[in-house]
Formats: C-alpha cells, structure tokens, sequence
C-alpha cells in the first residue's frame, strides 16, 4: 500500500528497521506521491543504500539494484541484444531464407528482401534486459537502486534522463519501451563528482548526513536492544566525538553498531579510557586515524 | 503560492543557484502534500527541489531566511501607510543611479533588483589593473553601497521627523521597521553565503625530519641537490611507468568477451577479426595543471611538470599554465623542446615576470576568459600554489565555474594544514571549490599524489 502521509512513512520505516528522520520521511513521501526519482548524497555509511532497501520492503516490492562503475556502459545496464540466440536462429532457419529470396531476380533485390525481415532479428525475443530496463518491464512494481552513480560515466548520465523523466527507454533497433509498471526510484551518490544539472533536474534531492545523536542512539537500540542505556549514551557522545576529529575516515553508522556489539561482547558497563582504547579498531579502520584518536583518549570518553 | 514561488526562485536565480520552471512547478505539487502549516516540512519541499547537490544547500538556507524572513516583512496594516508615504518621499529626491532606486524598491518590499546588484557585486571581477594592483574594485563598491544606505537612512529620519503618523506611538514602529529593513540590507552588502563542501578531501601530509632528499623541502634544496633529483625522479618514472604498462598491458589477455566479439564480427561477415577481452584497460584522464611559479614555491612546479610530462602517455593529454601575476600557456614548449629544457624556459625570466606580486584572482580570471574551453567531463584540474595572493580579491567564484566544467579540482599546497588560514592565504575560500586539498611540499608528497593520480 502507498504511504498515506510524512508520519505513515516515518512509521513504517522503522517497522522495517529503518529509523528516519522527518526529513527523510518528507522527502520519500512526496517524492514517491510525485513520481520523481530521489537522489540522495551523503557521507559513507550513513544508510542510503539501507533506505532503498526499507521503502521497498514497506511497499512489499522487489530491489532492483544497478551498481555504478567507471565503465559501466548501456549493454551491462540497458539492455543487450542475445547474438548467440540470433546466430542459432539464423542457422535454423537458414532454409526459410532460401525461399524468402527464391524468387528474386537480382542479388539486390535479394538483400532487400532479407532486410525487409530484418525486424525478425531485432525483436524483442533477442533482447536481454539489464537492470534498468527490467525495473520498466517487470508487471509488479520495483524499486529501483541506482546505486553510487557519481562512479559512472559522464556518458552513462545520459542514458539515464529518459528514464528518469518518462520511465521508457528508446532501444534504436526496435523503438520505444512504455513502462509496464513505474519503478520508484532511488540513486545514490557519494559526491566523488557533481552530477550532471540536466539529471539533477529530474530528480528530487535529499542530503543524508550523519545522525543526531538521538536518532542514532535510536538504530543502536533497534539493532541491540540489550544494551544498557547509560552506555549506550556514553558510546555514542564518545562517537561524536570521534567524528570532530581530523582524520580520514569518520565512523559511520555500521561502526556505532559494531561497536556497541564488540562492548557487549566484552560485557562492558562503562566506558573508560581502557576499554576505548581496547575496541578503538572496531570504530576507526585506519592506523593513523587510531593513533590520533588515541592521543584524547580522555576527551573521546567525556 | 505559485506567486511567492516564482518570487523566491528569481531571487535564487539573482544568486546564480539554478532553478528551472519545471522545478517550480514540481514544487508546488509536492507542497500540495505537505502539511500547510508545518514551516519545517514547506522548507524541506522547497529545497529537495531548489538545492539539488549539498554543495548548493548552504545558499539556500542563506537566501531561503533571507526571502521568508528578512526581506519581505509582512508588516502590519497600520504601518503601511506610513511605509507609503516614506517611499514616495524618497523616490522624490532619487538620483538615477540604480543602486539607490534598488534600495528604496528593498524598502517597498521589492528585493529583487536589490538583490541583483549585491550579487552581481560579489562576484565582479577585477578589472585588469597594471600598474598599481589592489582589491579595491569590490572593496569601493562595497563601501559605496554602504554609503548609500546611510545617506537613505538619515533622509529617512528626515521624512519621519516631518510628518503625522496617525497614531502618536507608529513613529517609533516606522523608525523600528526601516531601521531593521536597513540593517538587512547592509548585511547583505557585506556577508557573503559560502558553499558547503564536506566531500572535500583534505590530506596533510606529515613530514619526516630525517634529513633525506625525499623529505626535504622542494624550496631548501641546493642548486647540486637539484641535479640529484633528476637521477630520483628518472628512477621513479621508470617504475611508474613499469606499473602502468602492466596495468595497460591487460588489455590484450584474460577472458574473451564473447557477446563484444561477436558483435563486432557483424561487420566483418562473422569472421571474428576483432576480439574483444573483458577486462578493459582503465580509462586514462585529461590533465590541466596550473602552477604559480612565484618566488615561493616555483621549486614545486618544476618537480610536478617534470614528472607529468615524463608521465604524458598514462594521461589523455597533458595541458600546463604558468603563472604569477599574469597566466601563460607552456603546453607549446613541451612539444617542441626536451622536457628539462622546456622548464627551465618555462621558468625563465622572458616567459614570465617572477618577481611581479603573485596574484591568483587575475590569473584564474584570464584562464577564464582564454582557456575555459580546456576544460571538460573528463579534464582533472590541478592547481599549484600556496594560494598567497598579497590580499589581491582571490576571485574565489571564478574557481567556482572552472569546477563547473571539469571533473575533479585538486590543490597541491606546499605548506602544512595549520598555516592555510593564515596572513594572506585564500586557501580558506578557495578549498570550497575544490575536490581535494593536499600538502606536497617534498618528494615524498609528490610521489604518492602521483601515483595516486596515474594508478
Ligand atoms: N536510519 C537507519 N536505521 C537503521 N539502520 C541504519 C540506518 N542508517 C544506517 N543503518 C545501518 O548502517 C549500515 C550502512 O548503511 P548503508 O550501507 O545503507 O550506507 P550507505 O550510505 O549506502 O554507504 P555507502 O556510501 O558506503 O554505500 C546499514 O547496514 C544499516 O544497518
Ligand atoms: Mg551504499
């Protein structure tokens, strides 16, 4: 069923684990009430990839996921057209074509009659469709996860807004491809290179950054709910601290939670400078940024 | 609605934030859904649609306050015609220079020529100076600006002095209310909203004391020790260019990609001529490096062009431009001259004026104006310099559109992170409009951008 209003959204993400906050739920609401793609930025790990996932799990649809790369080009992402099925069927039907041009004088007019067949060819039956043009096709609804598109290609941008205005896709061999279902629509970027203003238009934009403290206390509790409050309020002050500091990787969500699972592993019920620096590896991935974390040990812990 | 929108999407467009009719519209329907009366989810509406990089989000919060709450009071009945009477006054004594009929129309809660102007102000460009250089073409704007508003201001008084108000108690509200309309006026004469850039990549670089070539400073090097890094530098070519042939060399082994091979027999009647392998050779960049070759740090600019250049075919193209006060292009001098002896022309004193004040804002507008169309999707900037410009205006908008033509803006620094903001370093106002921010003062830091930037 469609969200109803910015509180149903809000609602039921979380009852698909997936703690949002009201930006998040007015930008999913009225986007999706619109039909507009979503085209979401924001730090590592912050749950971009995660929110496709909860609003498809709400609406009860399938993830269709597309992964960007430098490289990636139409017929990974499109479609691509099966030339070994074609090369089959040609053998097979190799006498067929024999009386196709049976009757022509000339070897020209023998050409144009094979090309007056030519569409058998290029039909649909030969195609494969790849990930965007399945998300069109398929008869239930999708959703549609164009994930770290800013990996791409500026080319490949291109292929992307007719989809993303009209949901169709033009295949130059047979024309246009009506959506059977419209797929909603998510793209993800990590801002390696600013988009392209022509698919920024088509799109609706929300900025995810790192969670308020409340928030974030809220999906450690979702994910842990064993874990005692006072520590889990003293974690997640020392995280953000963690992430004032300079350094090269600032902890993500995934990194809060891994953490509060190494501490209760460990059985811990305060935090202390000790245990900090025990578990320090869980939350930071870089040497360096553990040794800068280690020199305020003591303003990490509060 | 529809009226206050397009109202606020041409003040974005006054501050060059892009805002199309289709986005104007998109935005009223997706207000329909919201609640009415939530300011909260109106703001978020308006900007999912107005703002649509994070870069781009700090303006509009900038303008966004500005436009609902600042510059169109909603101002109470009662006061209008008081506020009628003082604008038709002024306008009476108005010269016709268009900043001061702006002001009043901002007064009469008509911002947008106002609004225009300011912008227009902040991102002027210098005009060329030879002689005596100085950031006063702003600058004198600015103030000129300034005194407008204060001699709007004393006329204002004036006016009120002279009249009945109706109510005894409106003159005060009258003064209170021009008095705040001007404030805002000048504030937004003199602040200037600044982009969000939290995809910057900023890496400082240790340095090492051990007194090795590698880690010493480009800048304290000795004339010996320069011939010293030629044998260093030829050695790291060489085994760059060993990884990268490696890396290149992929291209004709691995897996056969049947689907691509097949397809390009079509044209040759079936017969596989052209095979295709899966693994594809990675794509090679563009580069454009712009150096300051000023007294400071020119050391740096020789190291960094002789190892591009050796480095040229793990790159598309290679472009260089030199500059101090004024910018030149020295891609020419590498085709037809040996690499070391296209740099030591390039630095020598017929190219360029070495010892003339280094001045980022001209060279960054005559690159503007000269050579924007180097520039495309695939084009890596790299700017060279300590981003000293001797309090010259830095022109940090102009870095701005060059971001907007090309793929990634990385700045090389040869100082440490702690000394950017300091004394007359733009490095503070330039990084916003960079992709990544490093410190290369050695050897050390120039070999791993290197690396980093061909493998
Ligand atoms: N709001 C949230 N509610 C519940 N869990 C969350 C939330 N945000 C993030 N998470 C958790 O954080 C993890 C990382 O999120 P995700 O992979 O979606 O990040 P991302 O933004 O896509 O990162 P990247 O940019 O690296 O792809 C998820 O597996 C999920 O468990
Ligand atoms: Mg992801």
């Amino acid at each position: 069923m469609d969200f109803q209003s910015v509180d149903d959204v809000q609602k039921r993400l979380e009852q698909a684990d997936y703690i949002a906050s009201k930006e998040i739920a007015t930008v999913v609401y009225i986007a999706l009430a619109t039909e507009k793609p979503i085209l979401i930025e924001g730090p590592a790990g912050v749950g971009k990839t995660e929110l496709a996932k909860a609003v498809a799990t709400c609406l009860e649809r399938r993830v269709i996921r597309l992964q960007c790369y430098e490289g990636l080009d139409e017929s990974k992402a499109l479609y691509e057209w099966e030339y070994a099925k074609q090369l089959l069927y040609t053998q097979m039907v190799k006498e067929r074509i024999n009386t196709v041009i049976d009757d022509a004088a000339s070897l020209s007019e023998a050409v144009d009659k094979i090309a007056s067949q030519e569409d058998a060819f290029f039909s649909d039956r030969f195609i494969q469709p790849r990930p965007l043009l399945q998300a069109i096709l398929s008869p239930d609804p999708v959703v549609l996860l164009i994930d770290e598109v800013d990996k791409s290609d500026p080319e490949f941008e291109a292929f992307l807004l007719e989809l993303l205005s009209d949901f169709q896709v033009t295949i130059p061999e047979i024309g246009t491809r009506k959506p059977v279902t419209i797929p909603v629509v998510f793209l993800t970027s990590n801002n390696y290179r600013d988009m392209s203003d022509a698919l920024k238009r088509r799109c609706i934009h929300l900025y995810i950054d790192y969670p308020s403290p409340e928030r974030e206390m809220e999906i450690v509790r979702l994910k842990l709910p064993m874990i005692e409050e006072g520590l889990l309020q003293q974690m997640i002050q020392a995280i953000t601290r963690i992430r004032e500091l300079e350094i090269k990787k600032k902890p993500c969500i995934s990194e809060s939670i891994d953490w509060a699972r190494a501490l209760l592993a460990l059985n811990t019920k305060q935090l202390t400078c000790e245990t900090v620096e025990e578990t320090l590896n869980v939350v930071l991935k870089y040497h360096q940024d553990t040794k800068v974390a280690k020199q305020t040990l003591a303003g990490i812990v509060g | 609605m529809l009226k206050i929108l397009t109202g606020f999407a041409a003040c974005c467009r006054a501050f060059d934030l892009r805002v199309s009719t289709s986005e104007v519209l998109d935005t009223a329907r997706h207000l329909a859904l919201v609640d009415p009366l939530d300011p909260r989810e109106f703001k978020l509406a308006v900007r999912a649609n107005f703002a649509k990089s994070r870069r781009d989000q700090s303006r509009f919060d900038y303008l966004f306050d500005l436009f609902f709450h600042g510059i169109r009071t909603d101002s109470d009945d009662a006061l209008s015609p008081g506020i009628d009477r003082i604008t038709q006054g002024l306008r009476k004594t108005l010269s016709d220079d268009p900043m001061e009929q702006a002001l009043v129309d901002f007064l009469d809660n008509d911002p947008l020529a106002f609004i225009d102007q300011i912008h227009a102000l902040h991102t002027m460009e210098e005009r060329p100076q030879k002689i005596f250089k100085s950031n006063m073409g702003q600058l004198s704007s600015k103030l000129g600006v300034m005194l407008q508003i204060n001699s709007i201001k004393s006329k204002i008084m004036a006016l009120l002095d002279q009249g009945d108000h109706g109510e005894p108690d409106n003159a005060g509200a009258l003064r209170e209310h021009f008095r705040e309309r001007l404030d805002r006026a000048f504030a937004l004469a003199t602040e200037e909203p600044r982009e969000h850039n939290d995809a910057l990549k900023e890496k400082p670089r240790a340095t090492n004391e051990k007194n090795q070539l590698k880690d010493k400073p480009f800048s304290n090097l000795t004339p010996l020790e320069v011939i010293e890094m030629r044998a260093v530098i030829e050695r790291l070519v060489k085994k760059l260019k060993d990884q990268v042939g490696r890396r290149f060399a992929v291209k004709n082994r691995g897996v056969i990609d049947i689907k691509k091979t097949l397809r390009n027999s079509g044209k040759f009647q079936g017969v596989p001529l052209n095979i295709a392998f899966k693994n594809k050779p990675p794509r090679k960049s563009s580069i454009v490096a712009l150096c300051d070759v000023s007294g400071s740090v020119w050391s740096g600019a020789r190291f960094m062009l002789t190892l591009l250049y050796s480095l040229q075919e793990c790159f598309a193209r290679v472009k260089s431009f030199v500059f101090v006060a004024d910018l030149v292009d020295i891609t020419g001098l590498f085709q037809d001259l040996d690499i070391n002896d296209a740099i030591e022309k390039a630095l020598g004193d017929d190219t360029i004026n070495r010892n003339a004040p280094t001045d980022y804002g001209n060279s960054f507008q005559q690159f503007k104006h000269d050579h924007m169309n180097v520039l495309n999707q695939k084009t890596t900037l790299i700017i060279l310099g300590d981003g000293r410009s001797n309090y010259l205006n830095p022109q940090a908008t102009i870095l701005g559109e060059m971001r907007e033509h090309c793929r990634r803006i990385i700045w090389l620094t040869p100082e440490q992170i702690n000394t950017w903001t300091t004394g007359d370093s733009e490095i503070a106002s330039y990084k916003t409009h960079c992709h990544e921010v490093r410190t290369c003062m050695n050897l050390n830091h120039l070999t791993e951008f290197i690396e980093e930037l061909v493998l």
